[in-house]
């Protein structure tokens, strides 16, 4: 119902608003003035019968006094005939001992038989006017006085059915006339209302047609035809139109200035993640060339290159595969210890630049079901960047081990401790609103995203003697892929 | 209803003119109409036996009298036969229309004038009545009822009842549960009509006249009980104005009533066929019923 009266529209919604208050307003009257009607009714009968019982003590009060049941039957005759006009029913006198002396009808209300519970109850309260509405009764007292003696009373019985009558006359007349009225001003007010409402109608749709991306906006004549308000309103809401085309304008500039700048991000990245390996690279070109004869080193500085080019590989695909949707390049290939052994060497040009001590403690299987380009690709940039963050001669420690259905490698470096903005973002991996901070937080980005869409997470500690501890927890997949990769 | 309570042997005629200016009492009062002697007024009282508050007849009858004995006429009415009584035998009435009882009490002092003639005879009955729920078959039955009399110095309306109870070595205040005076044979028949009293001790004559009048309101009525025949309610003066020609010209104007066309009329109304002489010996059956009372001590 509340839902249903929430989609109502306005112009429906304040006509009916006018039209129930007009109802209302009908109603409050008709009650106020049956209200007052019956007050009135109840005045006048309260005088009327005031002025009848004012006669019947008169004429009773000598018989009364001698218990003259004759002469108090013949006075209640008589002033029965006299007050025609008030319906009496029944009219009982009675002694100070609560016995009947006379009533108009003798035979329900013998002589000398105790006034019945039914009358004298009636007036327990005290009051000497009882109106029973569903009998369309009224009850009257007055209490006979003699010489400040109560020598009896007069109870009376009043049929109130032509009031009653006059009232529900009265009742049916308002309610006609009152309807009627009501009907027309509600059935005025609505229309006045709707009429009065129906730019607002009218500026909905332009709202609706905005909406859908389709403005349109008020010509002069719709404005000039409304009165000041709604012609203001008209002209408000074509001056949001305009700023709303221009906002698209601009941010449809600012969107080709973002693409632009995601652009040079992504090809910041990509130089990032190849000239990572290329370090390692020439370092094995160099060992070749010094050490070629060697075949042992020829074999590991050839190994060495291959899983550089092919990581490089991986980042160009891994951009392509990201940026342009290739086929045929999956991410669910495995990790193998030799992926994370090789790490080692791919950060060795750093290692040695900056005279660091390399503790590295590789405990994971030979494979491991888990995207391996991935997680190979994220350890790299934390390595350098731990590498970076260390001071020189500073200590880096690596450790790969399984925990339960998780990868978890640990990089400890000796440097000062990372910046806030960077351990929010290894915090917050996973979100899709990851922005880089600065140029020299794209690793740590990458890192993150990567880490975070595998589902991973990062745990940030200090490390014993100073600097810091990035934990970071990848849940291995499933364990009949991890089977079925190891097959 | 009173028109007039004063002395009538003092009463002049200016004085009675004075009196009755403001009842709107008729040209015909005037002394012309009597051929012009300034006679004195006569008053006469009236008891409740004689059916009240039938005012055209009053004036009738006034007129009637007046007519007939050419000297202006004040009708007295009371409320009680107590009332009318005390003023005949205080000299305050010249006479009255009077019952029975009363007038066996105060015979020796009081002299008849003439007796109406009902159903042929100047004799009437007085009836013991009860409400058409009332399952009374006799009198017995009508232990503990509350009872309405017509007045304690009416004959029918109380004196027999009273009398049939002392033969029963009954008591109206130990045979009914209670029992009241409505001061007229029709507010009897009404009483019990109603409902206020479960029976009534009646007039006869009033009941057999009411029965013609509202046979409605005698229907809710049953007679269970009539007396024995009594001399009717008597037309009497004071033994001393007994010779009088003031009474002789009433007595004249009664018996010449129905020679009338206005008094055949009154009688018409009145239900009687006229008024005779009569005979004191016919109140012996009340004066036997006042020593059976008497008895009961």
């Amino acid at each position: 119902m509340r839902s249903l009266w929430k989609s109502t529209p306005l112009r429906v919604k304040a006509p009916l608003i006018v039209a129930v208050l007009t109802v209302c307003v009908a109603v409050i009257i008709s009650q106020v003035v049956m209200s007052r009607l019956t007050e009135s009714q109840e005045k006048s009968l309260q005088r009327l019968t005031n002025a009848y019982l004012d006669g019947v003590a008169t004429s009773v009060l000598p018989p009364v006094i001698r218990q003259d049941v004759w002469e108090t039957f013949d006075a209640l005759s008589r002033s029965r005939k006299l007050y025609q006009g008030l319906n009496v029913q029944d009219v009982i006198v009675s002694l100070a001992d609560g016995g009947i002396l006379a009533a108009s009808d003798p035979i329900s209300f013998p002589v000398a038989a105790p006034l019945p519970e039914t009358v004298s109850a009636r007036f327990a309260n005290g009051r000497d006017l009882v109106i029973d509405d569903d009998r369309a009764l009224a009850w009257v007292r007055r209490i006979l006085v003699e010489g400040g003696e109560e020598i009896g009373s007069v109870y009376a019985r009043l049929d109130l059915g032509p009031l009653m009558r006059e009232r529900r006359q009265v009742l049916w007349a308002l309610i006609g006339v009152n309807g009627l009225l009501t009907l027309i001003f509600a059935a005025i007010g609505y229309f006045s209302v709707h009429r009065l409402l129906r730019p607002v109608s009218t500026l909905h749709d332009h709202m609706e047609r905005l909406k859908s991306g389709d403005p349109s906006r008020f010509t002069p004549a719709d404005i000039a035809s409304q009165d000041t308000e709604f012609a203001s309103l008209f002209r408000q809401f074509n001056a949001a139109v305009d700023a709303i085309e221009e906002r698209e304008v601009l941010a449809q500039r600012l969107a080709d200035e973002e693409k632009l700048a995601l652009l040079g991000k992504l090809a910041s990245v990509m130089a990032h993640e190849v000239n990572n390996p290329l370090g390692g690279m020439m370092n094995a070109l160099s060992t070749l060339r010094k050490h070629g004869g060697d075949a042992q080193v020829r074999e590991q500085s050839i190994g060495l290159i291959e899983r550089g080019l092919r990581g490089i590989r991986h980042v160009v695909r891994a951009a392509l595969v990201s940026y342009r949707g290739v086929k045929g390049v999956h991410n669910d290939d495995v990790l193998t210890a030799r992926d994370l052994d090789d790490l080692k060497f791919l950060i060795q040009h750093e290692t040695l630049r900056r005279k660091l001590k390399l503790s590295w403690r590789n405990h994971i299987p030979e494979t491991v079901a888990i995207d391996g380009s991935a997680v190979r690709q994220a350890v790299l940039n934390i390595l350098l960047n731990a590498c970076e963050a260390s001071t020189i001669g500073g200590s880096i420690v690596f450790e790969a081990a399984l925990r339960h259905d998780h990868l978890e490698i640990g990089i400890s470096d000796s440097g000062p401790g990372l910046p806030a903005e960077i351990r929010r973002m290894y915090e917050n991996a996973g979100q899709d609103n990851l922005q880089p901070v600065g140029s020299s937080g794209l690793g740590v980005w990458t890192a993150a995203r990567l880490i975070g869409r595998l589902g991973g997470k990062f745990t940030i500690g200090e490390r014993n003697g100073g600097g810091t501890r990035i934990l970071l927890s990848v849940p291995l997949k499933e364990e009949k892929a991890y089977l079925h990769d190891v097959a | 209803m009173s028109e007039g309570d004063g002395q009538p042997g003092a009463m002049t005629r200016r004085r009675f003119l004075a009196g009755t200016a403001g009842l709107g009492i008729p040209a015909i009062l005037s002394p012309s109409a009597w051929g012009g002697e300034d006679r004195a007024v006569f008053t006469f009282g009236l008891t409740p036996v004689f059916l009240d508050s039938d005012v055209q007849l009053l004036k009738s009858l006034k007129r009637y009298l007046q007519e007939r004995m050419r000297r202006p006429v004040v009708l007295v009415k009371k409320r009680t036969y107590q009332e009318i009584t005390s003023m005949l035998l205080s000299g305050q009435l010249d006479a009255a229309w009077i019952c029975g009882y009363p007038f066996v009490r105060y015979r020796s002092r009081l002299s008849l004038v003439s007796l109406p003639v009902y159903n042929g005879k100047p004799l009437y009955q007085s009836y013991l009545i009860v409400n058409e729920r009332h399952d009374a078959r006799s009198v017995a039955d009508l232990r503990g009822d509350i009872h309405a009399f017509s007045d304690p110095d009416s004959n029918s309306g109380f004196l027999v009842t009273r009398a049939l109870l002392a033969r029963m070595g009954e008591r109206p205040e130990t045979f009914f549960s209670r029992f009241f005076y409505t001061y007229g044979h029709r507010n009897v028949i009404r009483a019990v009509a109603s409902g206020l009293a479960r029976s009534g001790s009646v007039d006869g004559y009033v009941w057999d006249v009411m029965r013609d009048i509202d046979p409605a309101l005698t229907a809710r009525t049953r007679v269970i009980r009539k007396s024995r025949w009594y001399g009717f309610p008597p037309i009497a003066c004071r033994r001393e104005l007994s010779q009088a020609s003031v009474i002789a010209d009433l007595r004249a104007a009664l018996f010449s009533m129905n020679e009338d066309p206005l008094g055949r009329e009154i009688l018409a109304s009145l239900r009687l066929d006229g008024f005779a002489p009569g005979r004191t010996a016919l109140f012996d059956g009340i004066a036997r019923l006042v020593d059976t009372v008497r008895d009961q001590v």
